[in-house]
């Protein structure tokens, strides 16, 4: 017999009182009665079921009008999340000041800036400038070739990954190129800074780098860049700059062999004749050459 | 449950619905959390759970949904404070017919005990004891109510019947 199990069933009604002192009378039950018989005496509030209904009935339509949801943090930061993104982006879509002009392969571009300025960009060109600041400082950056007519106003910078050119108002050509830097300029003056100098350029005077290596300022005599009239000249360049310039104006690689292109060259190609402008640089240099397709191999006859 | 079919989502059986079981199921709401108000809000709060979700409940579950809902609503509540019942004035004596100074001050005693201690049984030993004591509920009819087994109920009655009884100062057991 188990005194536990029949208290339970005395408690679920199963067995009475007096059936359980009957089963064990040597126990005392007295506090058991008395908590079995108290527990029962709790005070309950008692409800107004029909006003509790009507509150309820208000509750719900109120619910459903204006139903509060929680704020659950996570499902908020996901959304936050989203509106950054959207944010984000249609910052880039719709205020991107950000104005960018490329040229391809054999490609030359003319254009205007905010200011007047007129810009003509070389093949194989990237410009670009902020228009939101473009009021306050004329700035733009520059990779590749391009040729700058600036009206006079605020300085005007041109920045490249070799060094920054400043003006006033003036015209100058500016080309910027693997292993290679020219500014030259062709009225007013500018100012060209590079890592190590600055050198004030007047008309006439252009100032290059190449290989890392700074020429002192030159002398030249035209009144445009000579691109502009869809002619490439050199004055005292590598050849290797002349082969990566010709490759740029006629969409083509070139390959060399047994050819020293660190020979300077000075003259110059046309941009509407690839037969003519082969010839005029590689005769100068005793070069000659075999067209296969997109590609041309330079090679020293003489050696042959 | 004689009317298996009926359907939540009608307002008069909801209504007959609300009414059959606000008294019961906010009594052991009260003894849960020991305060009217509070009690009165997680039974009106389950009670929109249901009509919200009337058409996903079947209505012979209706009744143990309300209590489940209604002690998930309390878990979640942050306050648990301690439930010390009220006894109902005028409630008689187990001894009607003694009516000495000292066996009322004893019974007095004594259930100002037995209210102290029921109020350090666990929730979920309280809610079990109130709901056979106050409610006259068999073990099996309060599983059904909050849906867990009856062996779980007997063990938490048993426990809380233990804990009272030890601390009532009983030593012949």
């Amino acid at each position: 017999m188990d005194v536990e199990k029949d208290i339970l069933r005395w408690f679920d009604g199963q067995l009475s009182i007096e059936e359980l002192k009957a089963l064990y009378p040597n126990n005392d039950f007295r506090n058991l009665e008395k908590t079995a018989f108290y527990s029962k005496q709790f005070d309950v509030p008692k409800i107004d079921e029909q006003s509790a209904l009507n509150d309820f009935k208000k509750r719900s339509l109120e619910k459903e009008s204006g139903k509060v949801i929680p704020l659950n943090f996570k499902a908020f930061l996901k959304i936050a999340a989203v509106f950054l993104v959207m944010l984000g982006s249609s910052y880039f879509l719709f205020f991107n000041n950000e104005k960018t002009f490329t040229t391809d392969v054999a490609q030359s571009t003319s254009l205007i800036l905010p200011d007047n300025s007129e810009v003509i960009l070389n093949a194989k060109s990237k410009l670009s400038y902020n228009k939101k600041k473009w009021e306050k400082s004329r700035n733009l950056q520059l990779n590749g070739e391009a040729f700058f007519k600036v009206m006079k106003g605020e300085k005007f910078t041109v920045n490249t990954e070799t060094g920054s050119v400043e003006v006033l108002g003036t015209q100058f050509n500016v080309k910027e190129r693997e292993n290679y830097f020219e500014v030259q300029c062709y009225e007013g003056s500018v100012r060209v800074t590079d890592q190590s100098n600055t050198v004030i350029l007047k008309p006439g005077e252009s100032y290059r780098i190449i290989n890392g290596k700074v020429n002192p300022v030159e002398k030249f005599n035209s009144k445009n860049p000579s691109w502009l009239n869809s002619e490439s000249t050199f004055n005292n360049v590598p050849f290797w700059q002349v082969i990566e310039e010709f490759e740029r104006q006629y969409d083509i690689t070139i390959t060399v062999d047994n050819i020293n292109t660190e020979e300077v060259f000075t003259g110059g190609f046309t941009h509407s004749n690839k037969e003519v402008a082969l010839q005029s640089i590689t005769i100068p240099l005793k070069i000659s050459y075999k067209i296969k397709g997109d590609n041309i191999e330079f090679y020293n006859y003489e050696a042959k | 449950m004689s009317n298996d079919n009926s359907n939540l989502c009608e307002e008069e059986i909801f209504n007959a619905f609300y009414l059959k079981h606000i008294q019961a199921v906010s009594n052991f709401a009260y003894y849960k959390c020991g305060d009217k108000d509070a009690s009165l809000d997680f039974v009106q709060d389950a009670f929109s759970k249901i009509w919200q979700n009337c058409f996903k409940i079947e209505f012979s579950k209706a009744k143990t949904y309300l209590f489940t809902t209604v002690n998930n609503l309390f878990l979640n509540s942050v306050r648990h404070t301690k439930v010390v019942l009220a006894y109902a004035k005028h409630s008689p004596y187990l001894d009607r017919t003694n009516e000495s100074p000292e066996y009322i001050l004893e019974e007095e005693e004594f259930k100002k005990k037995l209210q102290l201690l029921i109020a350090e049984l666990s929730d979920e030993q309280r809610e079990v004891f109130l709901l056979n004591r106050m409610e006259d509920k068999k073990y099996r009819e309060i599983a059904e109510l909050l849906d867990i087994s009856q062996k779980t109920v007997e063990k938490r009655m048993s426990g809380a019947l233990k804990f009272l009884r030890n601390n009532l100062g009983d030593i012949n057991f």
